[in-house]
């Protein structure tokens, strides 16, 4: 686990602020007034059993809800202070500085070059030099660079899974964003391959803001440095992981750890 | 052993008589499958080989390339090889773009509801249109309304109607056939909803377009009724047998088998019917294999992997 500066959140800047969040698919209510500060440059785990509104909450901070019919969200999410659910913010935009990476590795069927520089591009880099510099500077960020240099033309469907969700970070990070947002990302992967991922989550604090939701409370104590529980769509409370962890406040929290839910 | 005991011979349990009853069945139903896919074999066997006996002997360099003749033997069908392609090229040129963009619009975009259901009808209605009737549209519209008289593209817009529903259908599927996931990935990249579509998710359906236009190719190729009343049943004399103008009568290797076989004064009309049905037959051949290959070359392009 890496020790926090301060053990306090409230001592380091904060990236994100969630406030009063509801997140209803149709009439069912998913996510129940949710409030969550989220410091800069650390791991920020959401834990809980399936179906508390992990991935919800998540989903809420980039507005993924956008995309699914139904969905609908409530209350406010800044980021730096800036609400991203005002009117007239362009979700694109959004997603630009609030990247995701997904449970399953999710790399287009294209090259692993292409799948890289595919942000980028859409954000009108045409340069191949500098198109080329991304691709390394991403794939060397994402510990992917000496596995794959000497065959980046060649299809991203032919890495292995870890492989994959790595090329799956790169391309995140080639877009360059400030928070990134990271759906249970190990969860199909083999040991070896999701303690290669974990390890690559703690170089990336150096430069970015990292909220991860995991089923493992393992995981959460290997590699963040804040902890959030969640219970049937309520956020039940949030401390330093070593906290949580060890003194829990919330009676639901100290079940959950010591292995009385699922 | 308890066989020895009573002294009975040795029952083995496995072959009991029903059991070998339901096994002669099964051998039989094995054997009636295996004779029912043969036969479809069998078949396409004996139509290429049919057609090669009945065919071989009209073909030569002069019937490839030369003009067909009006009374005497001897005719060519070399502006009608070229009318083929060039009318299919014609009506893929209307045909992909209109029922790509608007399969795309009603995978990608509409939400279910009413206006879908209405496209979605319209192009089934249209789809089960039969193509004579098609052809008697192109007719009113294209021949007679508009003044075109007989010509290649009056053709090839009653073709692009009739072919339109197909394609829109094949493109839908397509596009259903692509992972929600490839969608997530390029939307939280910070893409915008038609970059998406035109960089993740058209590319990767590539591969179930291209067998689209490979098949709606075909029902072209083959096309006659739709043509006879639009791009005309004779070819135009102008300076050379390929003549590029869409306003020119147009008549394709489909059409001219028919006309052939039904009016022709020509003496050796079955002759030149069985040629022609020869010719169009490997011009299918040649063009799925090489609008297979250009596809297979285009999959290996946008997704770096061999389908």
């Amino acid at each position: 686990m890496v020790e926090p500066l301060d053990p306090k959140p409230s001592a380091l800047k904060s990236k994100m602020r969630v406030a009063d969040l509801d997140v209803y698919y149709g009439a069912f209510q998913a996510m129940k007034h949710a409030n969550l500060d989220v410091p800069e440059r650390r791991v920020m785990a959401l834990i809980g059993p399936s179906g508390c509104g992990k991935s919800t909450f998540l989903r809420a901070l980039n507005r993924m809800h956008d995309l699914t019919p139904g969905a609908r969200v409530t209350g406010s999410v800044t980021l730096d202070g800036n609400d991203i659910y005002a009117p007239g913010v362009d979700p694109v935009a959004v997603r630009h500085r609030i990247g995701m990476v997904f449970q399953r590795p999710n790399p287009f069927p294209k090259s692993i070059f292409e799948n890289v520089v595919y942000g980028p591009k859409i954000h009108g880099e045409g340069n191949s030099k500098r198109l080329a510099e991304i691709c390394e500077k991403s794939l060397r960020a994402a510990a992917l660079w000496d596995e794959v240099k000497d065959r980046l033309n060649r299809s991203a469907l032919d890495l292995s899974g870890g492989q994959q969700q790595r090329l799956c970070i790169a391309r995140v990070l080639a877009v360059e964003p400030e928070v990134i947002l990271m759906d249970e990302p190990a969860s199909a992967l083999d040991p070896i391959a999701t303690s290669k991922i974990e390890d690559l989550i703690g170089q990336l604090t150096k430069d970015y803001t990292v909220i991860i939701v995991t089923h493992s409370m393992q995981q959460a104590a290997r590699i963040s440095d804040f902890t959030t529980f969640f219970l049937l769509g309520d956020l039940i409370e949030v401390g330093t992981t070593s906290d949580i962890f060890t003194r829990p406040t919330d009676k639901r929290t100290e079940d959950y750890i010591t292995g009385r839910y699922g | 052993m308890a066989s020895a005991i009573a002294g009975a011979p040795p029952v083995n349990s496995f072959s009991e008589s029903h059991a070998r009853g339901r096994r002669l069945v099964d051998s039989i139903a094995t054997v009636m499958l295996w004779a029912a896919a043969i036969s479809v074999i069998g078949m396409l066997i004996l139509f290429v080989v049919y057609l090669f006996v009945q065919g071989a002997s009209a073909i030569s360099w002069h019937f490839l390339v030369g003009y067909p003749s009006a009374a005497d033997a001897g005719g060519g069908v070399g502006p009608e090889i070229f009318n083929s392609f060039y009318v299919l090229i014609l009506t893929l040129i209307f045909t992909v773009p209109i029922s790509v963009l608007a399969g795309v619009y009603l995978q990608e975009y509409a939400g279910p509801g009413r206006f879908r259901e209405l496209v979605q009808f319209s192009a089934e209605s249209l789809a089960t249109v039969p193509s004579i009737v098609m052809g008697l549209f192109g007719l009113i519209v294209f021949v007679s309304l508009f003044h075109w008289h007989f010509t290649a593209l009056g053709g090839a817009l009653t073709l692009t109607l009739l072919n339109l529903p197909t394609m829109m259908r094949v493109t839908q599927e397509a596009l259903s056939g692509v992972p929600a996931t490839y969608r997530e990935a390029s939307m939280a990249l910070g893409a915008t909803k038609w970059q998406t579509v035109l960089r993740a998710i058209l590319p990767s359906a590539i591969g179930p377009l291209t067998t689209g236009v490979v098949l709606v190719s075909g029902r072209i190729f083959g096309e006659t009724a739709a043509l006879i009343f639009t791009a005309g049943a004779s070819v135009s004399y102008g300076a050379s047998a390929y003549d590029f103008n869409p306003f020119h009568t147009a008549e394709t290797l489909a059409v001219h088998l028919y006309s052939t076989q039904r009016e022709a004064l020509v003496p050796d009309a079955a002759q030149i019917a069985n040629g022609s049905a020869l010719v169009l037959l490997v011009m299918v051949l040649i063009f799925n294999v090489t609008a297979r290959l250009v596809g297979r070359q285009l999959t290996l392009r946008f997704t770096g992997k061999a389908p």
